[in-house]
């Protein structure tokens, strides 16, 4: 009984480790396809690509660490790309009024921070599922942004935002240092502070938490704001990346968002979702856009591979969650 | 609690009680102020007219939540069933009927595809149904190349009249939908799989118990709300004599908010056919009042997505507020 | 040793419609480790939940180390140093060792947490004072059940104020191999002057560990025990069980027993052993067995809700393949969950909703709902079970948990089922439906039904059954005819106190 215990649970680890393992393989195929693809060069573009998606993974994962992780009922922010989309908006539509850069941060800030905050009493306090009240906060921000663009592109050259794209730092552009700078403070707060433990502790098990004496509601909602803000770094990014404000990202932003985090889970030690699991996915989902890209695949076919990696790796999970 | 709270608490239990008919009468009073064509007979056919497509993505969407689910791929349905038709007439130079056959059954393609993501892999239907979504965006722009709408300007009248035609006056659309929700008001709630899907939807443990087939219901379930999508996308092509890629999507957030305005509405909180038919008509209503006030088209959507969420946080509070 | 730890006394506790607590003391000692027994409702979750502060009692005092607390709160009975381990583990299954003891807890360092700190007082915890020597790196999940009781313990006392400790059936859950791990842990708290309130049905545990025992009966105090031997069984049984069970149950009828259904080397794999027995029809068949003993999971795996490894199941000679429940119902074989509100009943759904969900056809024409006769056949099953309120359109959710089990009773005699699994039939019952249900369970197999009633309650099974089988800690060790023995011998069995073979030959 006890070795077969044993050899079960070598083959479930295999088992969980598989999306992995096919991501591996995906990537060396491409490097044999695409001569260039593993040069330094190419590297640190796949890293700038992937930047405002790891921003917004940041901020999931922490709403992921503090619902739980069912998709569902648990913890879900599928609204952090419209923050995203409507920080950048209002910033550049600021701009060329000819505002001062800080003024736009600051109403875009704010309004990111209400954003979150109308998400954080919506599901604490009305009690919607997280799922249904991302997803219509979503399309109301999205609404808004068009009314603040006028649905048009709105072209940014303010110098301290193209300096995120152009100014390297000791060989580093700018915008990899600063972003991983932000994301160094949300892992410490995660990890390494009793706060983060605790909101890890409130999805990990409601009842435990609530046993050890932690407020369950409150740890939701403040994951909620430190989702919108992730959602409102991200917005200056994306401005960076686009020399402006376009609309139609938040689509692809928000795909690439859920397929990086939950695909992060399969890659983190413990399976489940982490800040380092959904950055490396994000890193790594970029990668393989571009490889893709540099390998003459028609980017028709970007939404079939990821869609099929989303069922990849989630069936997986899955299968090894319910085998154990 | 003090007794000075008392009153207050009445009335806020009055507001949420019957909150959402009074926003209902709220804004129809509103809109006919505002602009009194509004509540001309002409213009209420409209509403009616204008909502069928809604009505019937929301039907399938009913369904497959009243399984306890939720379906984000109503969308490539639609797109799926206008194409197959698009290309049966075009290609092949199939009638009308036969068109629509190969619309419908290119629709439950997509319901098949979910039915194994969630029965076969045991995908949480959120997941399941947005890989589908992608997987089903990416096909249309592959097949499309890119995107490019397929139109067929010698559409056969017989099929442009399931768009244009008129059944004794009354448009040939509003007719479809109205047959729909017939038949899905008798099989959701007066028949016996419609209790069996009520009875999974809402304990699923207890109905397995019971002896229910639950993964022959999920199945079925898929299949017909995508084969009823596809009707939908039916209309959508004759229309406007054209199959226009990913145009589905833009109905996704309305059908899952009509649910579950409807499904707050109903007194034991299950999702229901008219509850459903009701969040429709709202919907409607909102969208062509704010057409009527003459605003422009983003400010409309985004007071579009505000009236949305607020609609569905005041549904959700007022279920909430009768069972609490 | 002789000053009191903290002492409950004159308790009255009610809850509409039953008296939970009943004047009922407990006193625990310095020093010592205090047993406390009683049958399922007893009293004594309610005790403990006062105790705790969670609820607040009609009458009665509660004292904490001399202190009289009025009321008594969580937050000053935790300030008095009394903490209290649960039966459920409550801990993050992804969570290491060191961030379980410490959850809502964490120490913090210069930079952040003192992780390392923490580490180090985790590991020398456990290790000093409940004897784990484990890694405070390691995950939960990759831990035994008893490792985590362990570590559930720690997280209680880790702050170092502890003065009483409860223990609420810390080994339900656990192998025989892993209760001495958690018995050892209990020794070396009590070694270090720490008074423990250990409550458990398991008495071969309490008569090994315990000082003193109280012994709790309908929500009173019924004896305080000194001097407890591995003798003392006997007399803790005798006071837990009382005397006066009779009449609650109907004569067993006359019944022809034939072959009817044969269950051989049946095996889910993972929480019970190869079992083989069989229930003839018109027989009563008994299954025995504490929470952990593999009971459930054996019922849950014959219904076709867990997976079976092997073994084959027949009824009347014919093969019985049942690998989904609703194979099982359309082969005759139905179950009354023990968990009626989350397995049993749609809650929100109505009495007919419930009681035709298994026989929608039969009400139907065409696939479309005859309303009018579903509502009769339902008004058929609620007259004849005298389900209250008498209205099929009630809400299940609202009725009581005795109409609740008559509500799924009902739904299984719409079918032309044969076989009947009842998983703890009564729980959370009143006693007239109690009554009324074991009459059913006799008329059943009077009409020649297989009919198994898997208890964790030894009156029910020795008052219901024609034959009983134990099973202890994942294996049925053993059979007993339920007139040749006595309740006392069963709760002996089920409980380890004594062995089936030596009840045989005793009796």
């Amino acid at each position: 009984m006890q070795a077969e215990a044993q050899g079960r649970r070598i083959v479930l680890e295999i088992f969980g480790f598989l999306p992995v393992i096919i991501f591996v393989a995906v990537l060396i195929y491409i490097s044999f396809n695409a001569p260039n693809f593993l040069t330094l060069r190419n590297l640190e573009l796949v890293l700038m690509q992937s930047l405002p998606v790891v921003l917004v993974c940041a901020g999931l994962a922490a709403v992921v660490m503090a619902g739980g992780d069912d998709v569902v009922s648990g913890g879900i922010d599928l609204s952090i790309p419209a923050t995203a989309v409507l920080a950048a908006g209002i910033t550049a539509q600021m701009l060329s009024l000819g505002y001062p850069l800080a003024l736009c941060a600051a109403v875009a800030f704010a309004a990111s921070m209400i954003v979150g905050g109308l998400n954080a009493v919506l599901v604490t306090r009305i009690q919607m599922t997280p799922l249904l009240t991302t997803l219509a906060m979503f399309v109301a921000v999205v609404g808004v942004n068009n009314v603040v663009t006028a649905s048009r592109r709105i072209n940014v050259d303010h110098p301290w935002i193209t300096v995120l794209r152009a100014q390297e730092v000791g060989g580093v552009p700018l915008g990899i240092l600063v972003v991983a700078l932000l994301v160094a403070v949300i892992f410490f707060a995660l990890h390494q502070t009793r706060w983060g433990l605790n909101l890890q502790a409130v999805g990990g098990s409601r009842d435990a938490a609530e046993i050890s004496g932690l407020n369950v509601n409150r740890f939701i909602a403040q994951s909620f704001i430190l989702a919108a803000f992730s959602g409102f770094v991200c917005g200056f990014f994306i401005l960076a990346r686009g020399s402006g404000s376009s609309p139609g990202v938040e689509d692809n932003l928000m795909l690439e968002m859920v397929l990086a985090t939950f695909l992060g889970a399969a890659f983190s030690p413990r399976r489940v979702v982490t800040m380092w699991g959904a950055i490396l996915g994000a890193i790594l989902v970029a990668a393989i856009s571009i490889g893709f890209k540099s390998m003459g695949v028609n980017v028709f076919w970007t939404g079939l591979i990821k869609g099929s990696l989303i069922v990849l790796v989630v069936a997986f999970s899955a299968i090894s969650q319910r085998v154990r | 609690m003090s007794d000075a709270s008392a009153p207050t608490n009445l009335l806020i239990n009055i507001i949420l009680r019957f909150g959402f008919l009074i926003v209902f009468a709220a804004f129809f009073a509103l809109f006919a102020f505002w602009n009194p064509v509004f509540v001309q007979g002409g213009n209420l056919m409209n509403i009616v007219e204008g909502s069928a497509v809604l009505m019937i993505l929301a039907l399938g969407m009913t369904l497959i939540v009243a399984t306890g689910g939720i379906d984000l791929s109503i969308g490539i349905a639609l797109d799926f069933g206008a194409a197959f038709a698009v290309v049966a007439m075009k290609s092949y130079g199939l009638d009308w009927f036969g068109a629509a056959c190969a619309g419908v059954i290119g629709g439950s393609i997509v319901g098949l595809f979910n039915a194994l993501l969630v029965v076969g892999l045991k995908i949480s239907p959120f997941l399941a149904t947005l890989s589908t979504f992608f997987i089903g965006s990416s096909v249309q722009r592959i097949f499309t190349n890119g995107g490019g709408p397929i139109s067929h300007r010698r559409m056969p009248e017989e099929f442009r009249n399931l768009a244009l035609g008129d059944v004794f006056g009354v448009p040939t659309e509003a007719v479809i939908a109205f047959v729909l929700v017939v038949i899905y008001f008798i099989v959701l709630e007066r028949s016996i799989w419609g209790r069996r899907i009520h009875a999974m939807g809402m304990q699923r443990s207890a109905a397995v118990v019971a002896g229910i087939r639950v993964n022959r219901i999920l199945i079925l379930c898929f299949v017909a709300a995508a084969a009823t999508c596809a009707i939908a996308g039916l209309i959508a092509a004759a229309n406007i004599r054209m199959f226009t890629p990913l145009s589905g999507f833009s109905y996704l957030l309305d059908a899952i908010a009509a649910v579950f305005i409807g499904a707050a509405l109903h007194s034991r909180g299950r999702p229901n056919i008219p509850g459903t038919v009701m969040g429709v008509l709202f919907l409607g209503m909102v969208a062509n009042g704010l057409n009527l006030m003459g605003l422009n088209f983003n400010t409309k959507d985004a007071l579009q997505g505000i009236i949305l969420v607020s609609a569905l946080a005041l549904a959700v509070a007022q279920r909430k507020a009768r069972n609490g | 040793m002789g000053q009191s730890a903290f002492r409950l006394s004159g308790i009255t506790k009610e809850f509409p419609g039953v008296r939970a607590l009943d004047d009922a003391s407990l006193e625990v000692l310095a020093g010592e480790v205090h047993g406390l027994v009683g049958e399922n409702g007893a009293g004594k979750s309610t005790v403990i939940k006062v105790l705790a502060g969670v609820y607040q009692p009609e009458a009665g005092k509660v004292e904490v180390d001399g202190q009289l607390l009025s009321p008594a709160t969580p937050a000053n009975v935790h300030a008095a140093g009394v903490r209290f381990i649960h039966q459920e583990l409550h801990l993050v299954p992804h969570f290491t060792v060191t961030e379980s003891v410490f959850m809502g807890q964490e120490r913090r360092g210069p930079f952040g947490l003192a992780k390392r700190e923490m580490r180090k007082a985790a590991e020398t915890f456990l290790r000093d004072t409940l004897g784990l020597d484990v890694s405070g790196n390691r995950l939960i999940r990759d831990l035994g059940t008893a490792e985590r009781k362990l570590v559930q313990v720690a997280r209680a006392l880790i702050d170092g104020d502890a003065k009483v400790v409860v223990f609420d059936e810390p080994t339900a859950p656990l192998a025989s191999n892993e209760v001495d791990i958690v018995m050892g842990a209990i020794a070396r708290l009590k070694a270090q002057g720490i008074a423990i309130l250990y409550v458990s049905h398991y008495l071969s545990e309490i008569t090994d560990i315990c000082d003193r025992v109280t012994v709790f009966r309908q929500g009173q105090t019924v004896g305080v025990f000194d001097n407890i031997t591995a003798d003392s069984a006997g007399d803790l049984v005798f006071a837990m069980v009382g005397r006066n069970i009779t009449d609650m149950f109907p004569p067993k009828g006359d019944r022809v027993v034939s072959d009817g259904l044969q269950i051989t080397d049946f095996t889910d794999g993972q929480k019970f052993a190869p079992l083989t027995m069989s229930v003839g029809k018109g027989e009563i068949v008994g299954i025995a067995g504490l929470i952990g003993s593999g009971r459930e999971e054996f019922v849950d795996t014959l219904y076709g809700l867990r997976r079976r490894k092997m073994g084959a199941v027949s009824f009347e000679g014919a093969d019985l393949t049942i690998t989904t429940a609703a194979q099982a119902v359309r082969s005759g074989l139905v179950l009354v969950p023990r968990d009626r509100r989350h397995d049993g009943l749609v809650l929100s759904m109505s009495v007919a909703e419930n009681v035709t969900l298994a026989t929608l056809e039969d009400n139907a024409v065409m696939g479309l709902e005859n309303r009018n006769a579903a509502r009769k056949a339902t008004l058929a099953q609620v007259q004849s079970l005298d389900i209250r309120p008498p209205n099929p359109d009630a809400i299940t959710r609202l009725l009581s948990g005795g109409n609740q089990q008559k509500v799924v009773l009902a739904r299984w005699l719409s079918t032309s089922a044969r076989i009947f699994i009842f998983d703890e039939p009564t729980v959370g019952v009143d006693v007239g439906a109690k009554a009324e249900i074991y009459q059913l369970i006799e008329e059943l197999a009077g009409e020649g039904a297989c009919v198994i009633v898997s208890s964790s309650d030894p009156v029910e099974l020795q008052g219901v059954c024609d034959r009983i089988v134990v099973m202890t800690r994942g294996a049925l060790v053993g059979e007993m005819q339920a007139d040749a023995i006595s309740v006392d011998d069963l709760v002996a069995a089920t409980t380890g106190a004594s062995s089936v073979e030596e009840i045989r030959n005793a009796s």
